[in-house]
């Protein structure tokens, strides 16, 4: 998870402030789907930059030689997801109504891009502890019985992967963060819905996943590329007692 | 089973980012309600083609008429065109993800002579016939155009029309031509061709019939019909106020190489260094005012949210407005938190104040162009700047915080000898001089500076377009003795390949024999020349043998002076015996003044339009 704010104040509660120096932020959630998937976050960043500029919204800048406008977002997502539920944190000058804020943003990006929500939080993006993920795979030999052996696979006690670190590659056990997972087959496919852990120390790639059931159940083996695939949707945030992130 | 084309390898591609489209601003038409697609090449990746001013400009003008959809193309890197290869997906446009064949045309933009590979490997991978020759009724036509080709000829059986000069104008007319001959039914490929010869600033190569001399030289073009125009005169754009510029720009997701606003602020170049190809090609030089480009940055800056403007032309400090055009726009950009940049900055105008006025917090870098080491092959090749201007700039440059300083040198250039290669070791040593002249806290911690040597191509429509090419040899001792001449340890000697430079002259001042050995080069897998790691000499050296080529013939043979050359079935404004008499003038070590010190009677005049300087 990215760096986030560190104390976010909500503006009611602290008009007394006598320096006047309260950090307005807006938040905005917004799905990142269909193309944008390829997009990384960085380049996410980078646009994300020129689209707030674009909007008109009363901007705070960070200071030094290279002003920015200051905005976080929660939780990355990497090249090859789609996603419904991101986050970004948008600190602005003056308090601006969030129905028309998102007015502005939305009609700057295209249809592939859109808040869908806007609200000045009370939260903060280390309360999202958990994320549901749907991932859709269409392999050779997909059928119910491989659904079935995907999904116990998922749920077993336990679920080894070789990551790769810094001193080689190492099993894992990512067992415990993974909430729940089910896998059904319908439509040709394999679905799995699952909900990983989107805690800042022990954050769960969905790719992770795939490359389990990859090793572990022999799917998408095929030399074709283009005889298989697979997509990676995240579709709900949610805190630590599974209530949703807001 | 999905439908095979290039989102179903997208996942097993570097930078994916490069192939989806979607961008904002990009423009989607209804393919069934226009008459005629225009599918826009830029033999190059997508970052380097998004950032090319020539296709924003186009895109934008074509897009402009309803019935026409201008759609953008980039070559696909080496690792998505083998899977391109391998899976049968042909070359697909960005807007609509359809392939090149259901185009009505398809046009590139023809930026540098190495990129020539790319554009019939792009042809190749959309399945369209290389030679113009080899197409039939259904083919799309295929349209090239850019600086390249005022000598198309290497390339120019490749091609079905070619748009000499600047194409806001021309490419619209093309379409319109297209659309009324499908619309009355009188289209052919040849009858458009033959028609569209009669298009000021359209060249069809093959409605001319070329012959040789004995010795290999040409001996003439004869147009196949009397209707076909003897010579074809390059087009220009008359108002630079009144030209189309886009008010918005297709906005890359990934980052490209200029990822910036881009404001063009004249074309052409007063000074006419004698080396310059686009200081010739360019002429007459056609300003616009101060009130249309802070109109144009103001509106770019509303729909893209950039943060940097870059002003443009080939050097703006000639710019006869440039004060009025920085002070207006920095009455906004500052508390918009949008930063200038001037990338041509020349030695002899560069300020303090000019300097304040641009970002200069960005980079801790500035370079100039001093081109040659002594001022007397300064005067030969008409720079007209002194070693005085260069100490004075590098002295505002290093008091105003700039610890690097990168200076541009070229190797090869005629007359040189080994002292002025000499010179360009003394210069730099020089300017590390100047820096440790000032006083410690007035200047930053730390200097570098690095001297970027090119080797000299003579280029078409230039003074020294009948020189010889330095041999590969030559050029590499000239590489070596200026490395031994340079003894601060401050100075960084950086050198472009002279086997690059080597072919990059063939291909600019070949002819049409040329053509059977590209198409070679292209079968072999030739792509991508213009990146180092792509370039290979060898394979180059190779298919000019096996076709019959004698690369000296173009290179270190130099031109006679009155053979015919492959150009000169363009007319570029410039005359001849300007040319001719700029060459006797580089001999007598004699220079030039600038077009607004001095006409000097190029003949670029005769094109019209509104110019600044000319008589």
């Amino acid at each position: 998870m990215v760096q986030i704010e560190n104390k976010v104040v909500p503006p009611d509660k602290d008009v007394n402030n006598p320096h006047n120096n309260i950090k307005i932020i807006l938040r905005f959630k917004f799905r990142k789907v269909g193309r944008l998937q390829y997009i990384s976050h960085l380049d996410l960043v980078r646009t994300m930059n020129k689209i707030v500029v674009r909007s008109g919204l009363p901007l705070y800048y960070t200071e030094g030689f290279n002003p920015k406008p200051k905005m976080v977002f929660a939780a990355p997502l990497s090249i090859g997801t789609e996603s419904y539920a991101e986050y970004m944190d948008l600190r602005l000058k003056d308090r601006v109504d969030p129905a028309l804020a998102m007015k502005l943003l939305n009609r700057n990006m295209t249809d592939e891009m859109q808040a869908v929500e806007c609200y000045y939080p009370d939260s903060k993006f280390t309360d999202m502890k958990w994320l549901s993920y749907s991932i859709k795979i269409h392999t050779v030999g997909a059928s119910a019985e491989l659904a079935s052996e995907c999904e116990r696979t998922l749920t077993a006690e336990r679920l080894e992967i070789l990551k790769s670190t810094k001193s080689g590659e190492k099993l894992v056990d990512i067992r415990p963060l993974v909430r729940s997972a089910s896998v059904v087959f319908d439509s040709g496919a394999l679905n799995i819905s699952c909900i990983l852990s989107a805690d800042q120390s022990s954050f769960l790639n969905p790719e992770y996943i795939v490359s389990a059931l990859k090793e572990k159940c022999g799917i998408l083996n095929d030399p074709d590329l283009t005889a298989e695939h697979y997509t990676v949707t995240r579709l709900s945030a949610f805190t630590e007692d599974m209530s949703p992130f807001r | 089973m999905q439908n095979k084309n290039v989102s179903s390898v997208l996942k097993s591609v570097q930078k994916p980012g490069r192939y989806i489209g979607g961008e904002y601003n990009s423009v989607i038409k209804d393919k069934a309600s226009v008459k005629c697609r225009f599918a826009f090449c830029f033999p190059d990746t997508y970052e380097i083609g998004m950032s090319n001013l020539g296709v924003r400009i186009l895109y934008d003008v074509i897009n402009k008429d309803k019935d026409v959809w201008c759609e953008r193309v980039y070559a696909p890197w080496t690792d998505m065109k083998e899977k391109m290869e391998e899976y049968s997906i042909p070359l697909t446009a960005v807007e609509s993800g359809d392939p090149l064949t259901d185009f009505d045309m398809v046009a590139f933009s023809l930026q540098y002579e190495l990129c020539y590979t790319t554009a019939l490997a792009m042809l190749k991978l959309a399945g369209i016939p290389l030679y113009s020759k080899d197409r039939g009724e259904e083919c799309p036509i295929i349209v090239g155009g850019g600086p390249c080709v005022y000598n198309a000829e290497p390339v120019a059986d490749f091609f079905d029309l070619i748009n000499v000069g600047e194409g806001e104008e021309v490419l619209l007319e093309i379409c319109h031509l297209y659309n009324e001959m499908r619309d009355n039914g009188s289209y052919t490929r040849e009858g458009f061709l033959r028609e569209a010869s009669h298009i000021e600033g359209v060249y069809i190569p093959s409605l001319y019939e070329v012959s040789y001399n004995e010795d290999g030289t040409l001996r003439e073009y004869q147009p196949r019909y009397p209707d076909v125009p003897k010579t074809v005169k390059k087009r220009i754009v008359r108002d630079m106020d009144k030209a189309p510029y886009p008010e918005k720009l297709v906005m890359p997701y990934i980052e490209t190489v200029h990822d910036r606003i881009v404001l063009e602020v004249y074309r052409g170049c007063i000074r006419g260094c004698r080396f310059c190809q686009a200081g010739m090609v360019y002429r007459p030089v056609r300003e616009k005012s101060p009130e249309t480009l802070c109109k144009q940055a103001k509106c770019l800056f509303d729909n893209t949210g950039y943060d940097e403007i870059s002003l443009i032309s080939l050097s703006i400090s000639d710019y006869s407005e440039l004060p009025k055009l920085t002070d207006d726009l920095l009455e906004w950009t500052d508390d918009a938190h949008v930063s200038l940049s001037l990338p041509s900055l020349r030695i002899d105008s560069f300020s303090e104040e000019l300097m304040r006025k641009v970002s200069s917090v960005r980079t801790g870098g500035i370079t100039f162009a001093p081109e040659a080491g002594t001022q007397r092959l300064r005067d030969v090749i008409n720079k007209n700047v002194t070693e005085e201007d260069l100490m004075r700039s590098v002295g505002i440059a290093f008091r105003g915080g700039k610890s690097n300083v990168k200076l541009y040198f070229m190797n090869g250039l005629p007359t040189e000898t080994l002292e002025d290669i000499e010179g360009i070791a003394e210069l730099a040593k020089r300017v590390v001089g100047a820096y440790f002249k000032i006083p410690k806290p007035e200047r930053p911690h730390g200097i570098g500076v690095t001297i970027s040597v090119s080797c000299f191509v003579p280029k078409p429509f230039t003074p020294f377009q009948w020189e010889r090419q330095n041999s590969f040899e030559e050029l590499i001792e000239k590489q070596k003795h200026l490395k031994n001449s340079i003894t601060d340890k401050h100075v960084r000697y950086t050198y472009h390949d002279a086997r690059v430079s080597r072919i990059e002259a063939i291909l600019a001042r070949g002819d049409r024999r040329l053509a059977p050995a590209i198409a070679l080069a292209v079968e072999e897998g030739a792509i991508f020349d213009a990146w180092d790691e792509y370039f290979d000499y060898d394979r180059w050296i190779n298919v000019f043998e096996r076709c019959g080529v004698d690369p000296d013939f173009y290179t270190t043979r130099g031109f006679g002076i009155d053979e015919v050359l492959p150009w000169d079935i363009i007319d570029v404004g410039v005359t001849k015996s300007f040319l001719k008499r700029e060459r006797e003038k580089a001999y007598a070590e004699k220079t030039t003044p600038s077009c607004a010190e001095h006409c000097s009677g190029c003949g670029a005049n005769k094109l019209g339009g509104k110019t600044r300087w000319c008589k």
